[in-house]
C-alpha cells in the first residue's frame, strides 16, 4: 500500500479569498470566528496580524483588513472538490479532518504504473489541482495515517525511503510533534506539562499506562501510524447529482463577479464530472436574489440560468463561454447575493478523440459548438434549422426547430439532385400579401403583373382549421422576376382576391 | 548579386507570386475557388469561381430577382457533397423564411441549411441598422471556419469597420462568404474584392454586372440563363410580353414614367 496525503493548509482562507474578485485578492484578508482572527493572508500577516488575535486589534493593525466568516460547510465543499479532482488517479481516495486539519488521502499503489512512477503521478495531481487554486502541500508513506501526519508536520516528503521502508517511516513518525495526532488534540496541554513533545516520546512509554491515562484512542492511532494496526479507510463516493453553491462577497448585478463565482463553481463541476467518468450535457445556475428591499414583492426569490449542450463537453473554456454570453443576455431583476451550480446531465461513454489534424468528426465538433455559442447569445428560438413536412399548403411543408444536432440526419444519404424545374419559390412571404387588383389583373408595385403558367390548385387543411383553397400562378413582375401568387378560391372561409406568396430568388 | 544575362527578358511579373498580376489580366486566388456553375461566369472571374476565404458582395434592388438559382450550383457543391465531407450553409437574416421544398428542388439538403436571426427577430423586414447582435453571430461563424457557407443578408447602411471586421473574420472561413445587400451600397466602398450587382433579365435569366474584381473592369452586363422555374412555352410568352413592353416603354418613355408613379 502506498498512500499520497494531500495537506491543504490554507484550506478556510483559499476557499473565502476565492469568491472575492480578482480585485480583492491582494488585499489583506482574515477569517473570523466568533470575535476571534483564525486565519490571516500574506499580506495581513505581514502587517502584523495574527490568528488569535481580536477583530479589533486586528482593524488596529490593518485597517484595510477584509473580513470574511469561518465556515466549515464551505471549507467542507472545497474539500469535496479537491477529492474529486483527486479521484482522476484513483478509487480510493478518502477525507480526513482529525486535528482540525484537512487532509485528502489517496492510495496509488495500482496508478503507478499507469501514470509511469510516483513522481510523475504526483507532477499530474498538482497539476489537476490548479485550476481549484488551492495550496497545497504533499507526503507519500506506507500508511494513510502516516501520510497524514507527514502531510501536516512539514513539506519535504513526496518522496522518499518512507514509501517502501517500515523503519525509516518509524523514525520519521518519531519526530513529528503530538498535537497534529487527532485524539492527542484533547490531551495537549497535559502532554505538554509530562514534557511529551513528539510521537517518539509518546511511543517510549508503557503501553498499558498510556492506555489507561489518556484513553486507547491514542494508542490506537499512534499503531496506525506505524503501520502496526490495521487502519480500514471508506472509498469516497462522488455524490449522483452535483449541486453547490457559493456565497458572493457583496450584492451584484454586473457580469463580471457573477462569472467569477460561476468559474468558481465550473470548476469543481468539472471535477465532479471527470470523477464520475461522465461530460457535462447540461447544468443549472441558480442566481439567488437579495430580497431585502422592500415594496418588491414581485422580484423572485432566484433566477435560474438552464444551459444544455448539444455536445456533451468537459472544457472550461467553452462552458465559461456559453455561460458568458447567456449571463449578456439575462436582464436581472434584483442584485445576486449567492449562486447555485445543480447538474444531474451527465453523459457517460467514450471521450471523443482528440485530433491533430482536423477530420469531418472535430469539424462537426466545431460547427456545434460554434451553434451552441449563437444560441446561447441569441436564444435557441433564433438559430433553426428546416425540417421538411408532408403537407400540400406551402406555408406547412416547412418546419422550423432549433438546430440540435447539426448535419447528423443524412448520414448515408445521397447527395439530392437538382430538379429539372422548380415549382415552388425559395421566399415564402411569413403572411400572404393582399395584391390590388386593375381589371381583374394583379398589380404589384403598381405594375401589372403577367401571368405565366398555372393555375396549380391546391386545396387542403380543411380537417385542421386553416383551410386552403387556392390557385396558384407564377407571374412575371415588371422588370422580369418571376413571383408566386394565388387567388382565393373559398370567399366565405378566407379574404378573396389576389395574394402575393413568394418570390422566385 | 549577378545581373541577369543581357540577352534574356525580365521575368513576367504575374510568374513570380500568386499575388501579383497585370491590369490586363484576371487575379488567381490563393485557395481553389467554387465553381459557380455558370461557364460564362467563372471565366469572368479571378480563380474561376467563387472565391474562398473573402467576403463577395451581391447588390440587389429586391430579394427574388435569382439570387438564390444563381448561387444553388456552388452552394450545392459545399453542402452536397458525401456525408463525411458535407458542411453546412447558414444564412443570416433572410429576407424571408426559405421554403424546404424549393432548397431541395435546388440540390440543396434542408438539413444542412442553417438560419440565423438577430434577437430581434423580425422576419422579412428590412432593417436600417443591422443589430449588434446579427454582426456578432456572422463574425462568429467566419471565424470558426467550420461552415461551409456563409449568406448573409445586411442592410445598405452599414459601417465601414464592420464589413472590415468580416472581412478580417472571412480569412478563418474556407468557403465562401456572400453578403447581399440593396443596390443604393453600390455607391459605397466596401473592402470585399469582389462585388456584383444583380438585376433580373427577363424569366429565368439574371443580368450580373461585376462592379469590382481582381482584374480589368467589364463594361457590359453578363447574361446567364438560371435553373428553370417555367416550361418552355411559358417562358417564350414570358420573354415576349417583357420585349413587348420595352418596347411600349421606348416609344412612349416620357408620359408612361409621368404616369405610372401616381
Amino acid at each position: 500500500m502506498l498512500w499520497i496525503a494531500l495537506h491543504l493548509p490554507a484550506l478556510s482562507l483559499e476557499s473565502f479569498a476565492a469568491t472575492l474578485g480578482a480585485a480583492r485578492q491582494a488585499l489583506p484578508l482574515a477569517l473570523l470566528q466568533g470575535h476571534r482572527v483564525v486565519a490571516v493572508n500574506g499580506v495581513a500577516a505581514q502587517q502584523g496580524v495574527q490568528p488569535g488575535h481580536k477583530r479589533a486589534t486586528a482593524l488596529a493593525l490593518a485597517p484595510q483588513l477584509c473580513f470574511g466568516q469561518a465556515d466549515a460547510a464551505r471549507d467542507a465543499q472545497a474539500l469535496r472538490a479537491v477529492a474529486h479532482a483527486a479521484l482522476a488517479f484513483t478509487p480510493m481516495v478518502t477525507l480526513d479532518t482529525s486535528a482540525g486539519l484537512p487532509c485528502v488521502l489517496l492510495e496509488v499503489q495500482g496508478s503507478l504504473r499507469y501514470f509511469g512512477g510516483l513522481a510523475a503521478l504526483q507532477r499530474r495531481l498538482r497539476a489537476a489541482l490548479a485550476p481549484l487554486g488551492f495550496g497545497s502541500r504533499l507526503a507519500s508513506a506506507l500508511t494513510p495515517l502516516g501520510a497524514a501526519l507527514l502531510a501536516r508536520w512539514r513539506s519535504g516528503f513526496e518522496l522518499g525511503a518512507q514509501a517502501q521502508d517500515p523503519a525509516r517511516l518509524g523514525a520519521l513518525l518519531d519526530a513529528v510533534p503530538v498535537e497534529l495526532l487527532g485524539p492527542g488534540q484533547a490531551h495537549h496541554e497535559a502532554l505538554q506539562a509530562m514534557g511529551l513533545h513528539t510521537l517518539g516520546a509518546l511511543r517510549r512509554l508503557p503501553r498499558d499506562g498510556l492506555a489507561r491515562r489518556f484513553g486507547p484512542a491514542l494508542l490506537q492511532a499512534l499503531d496506525q501510524a506505524r503501520g502496526d494496526a490495521p487502519d480500514p479507510r471508506e472509498p469516497l463516493c462522488p455524490p449522483p447529482v452535483f449541486d453547490e453553491g457559493c456565497e458572493l462577497y457583496e450584492r451584484t448585478d454586473s457580469t463580471a463577479p457573477l462569472m467569477h463565482g460561476a468559474g468558481l463553481l465550473l470548476v469543481r463541476l468539472l471535477a465532479w464530472a471527470r470523477a464520475r467518468q461522465g461530460r457535462v450535457a447540461g447544468f443549472t445556475l441558480v442566481l439567488r436574489h437579495e430580497t431585502r428591499q422592500r415594496g418588491d414583492a414581485q422580484v423572485p426569490a432566484q433566477t435560474e440560468l438552464r444551459l444544455a449542450l448539444a455536445e456533451a463537453s468537459n472544457d472550461l473554456v467553452h462552458l465559461q463561454l456559453l455561460l458568458r454570453e447567456r449571463l449578456a443576455r439575462q436582464v436581472l431583476p434584483a442584485p445576486v447575493r449567492a449562486l447555485r451550480l445543480h447538474c444531474d446531465a451527465l453523459q457517460h461513454g467514450a471521450p471523443p478523440h482528440g485530433e491533430l489534424f482536423p477530420t469531418a468528426a472535430s469539424a462537426q465538433e466545431g460547427l456545434t459548438r460554434l451553434i451552441e455559442r449563437l444560441q446561447a447569445r441569441l436564444g435557441p428560438q433564433q438559430v433553426l434549422q428546416p425540417q421538411p413536412c408532408e403537407d400540400h399548403r406551402p406555408e406547412c411543408d416547412t418546419q422550423w426547430q432549433p438546430v440540435a444536432r447539426p448535419g447528423r440526419a443524412r448520414a448515408g444519404a445521397a447527395p439530392l439532385s437538382p430538379a429539372p424545374l422548380l415549382t415552388r419559390p425559395v421566399w415564402l412571404l411569413p403572411q400572404p400579401q393582399p395584391l390590388p387588383e386593375r381589371q381583374s389583373r394583379p398589380l404589384l408595385d403598381g405594375r401589372p403583373l403577367q401571368l405565366l403558367a398555372g393555375p396549380e390548385r391546391i386545396e387542403s387543411g380543411w380537417w385542421d382549421g386553416a383551410p386552403a383553397a387556392r390557385d396558384y400562378f407564377i407571374a412575371q413582375a415588371h422588370d422580369g422576376a418571376l413571383v408566386w401568387l394565388y387567388r382565393a378560391r373559398l370567399p366565405l372561409v378566407q379574404q378573396e382576391g389576389w395574394f402575393l406568396h413568394g418570390r422566385f430568388g | 548579386m549577378d545581373s541577369p544575362p543581357a540577352g534574356l527578358p525580365p521575368p513576367a511579373p504575374e510568374t513570380l507570386h500568386p499575388a501579383l498580376w497585370r491590369a490586363h489580366q484576371l487575379g488567381r486566388a490563393h485557395d481553389a475557388a467554387v465553381p459557380t456553375g455558370f461557364a460564362a461566369l467563372d471565366a469572368e472571374l479571378p480563380g474561376h469561381g467563387w472565391p474562398r476565404r473573402v467576403l463577395t458582395e451581391l447588390l440587389l434592388p429586391h430579394a427574388g430577382v435569382g439570387e438564390m438559382r444563381l448561387l444553388a450550383p456552388a452552394l450545392a457543391a459545399v453542402a452536397g457533397a458525401a456525408p463525411p465531407a458535407a458542411r453546412s450553409l447558414m444564412l443570416f437574416d433572410p429576407p424571408a423564411r426559405p421554403s424546404a421544398a424549393a432548397l431541395a428542388a435546388l440540390g440543396l439538403d434542408p438539413q444542412a441549411v442553417i438560419v440565423v436571426h438577430g434577437r430581434d427577430g423580425a422576419h422579412g423586414a428590412r432593417h436600417l441598422l443591422p443589430s449588434a447582435d446579427l454582426l456578432w453571430a456572422l463574425e462568429q461563424a467566419l471565424k470558426s471556419g467550420q461552415v461551409g457557407a456563409v449568406l448573409a443578408w445586411l442592410p445598405a447602411r452599414l459601417r465601414a469597420d464592420a464589413l472590415r471586421r468580416l472581412q478580417l473574420a472571412a480569412q478563418a472561413h474556407d468557403g465562401p462568404a456572400f453578403l447581399f445587400r440593396d443596390i443604393e451600397a453600390r455607391a459605397r466602398p466596401s473592402p470585399a474584392p469582389l462585388r456584383l450587382a444583380l438585376h433580373s433579365s427577363g424569366a429565368d435569366g439574371v443580368a450580373l454586372q461585376l462592379l469590382k474584381r481582381r482584374g480589368p473592369a467589364l463594361a457590359r452586363p453578363l447574361r446567364l440563363a438560371l435553373p428553370p422555374v417555367l416550361a418552355p412555352l411559358p417562358r417564350a410568352r414570358a420573354e415576349a410580353a417583357l420585349c413587348l413592353a420595352q418596347a411600349r416603354q421606348a416609344a412612349a418613355p416620357a408620359p408612361l414614367a409621368a404616369a405610372l408613379p401616381g
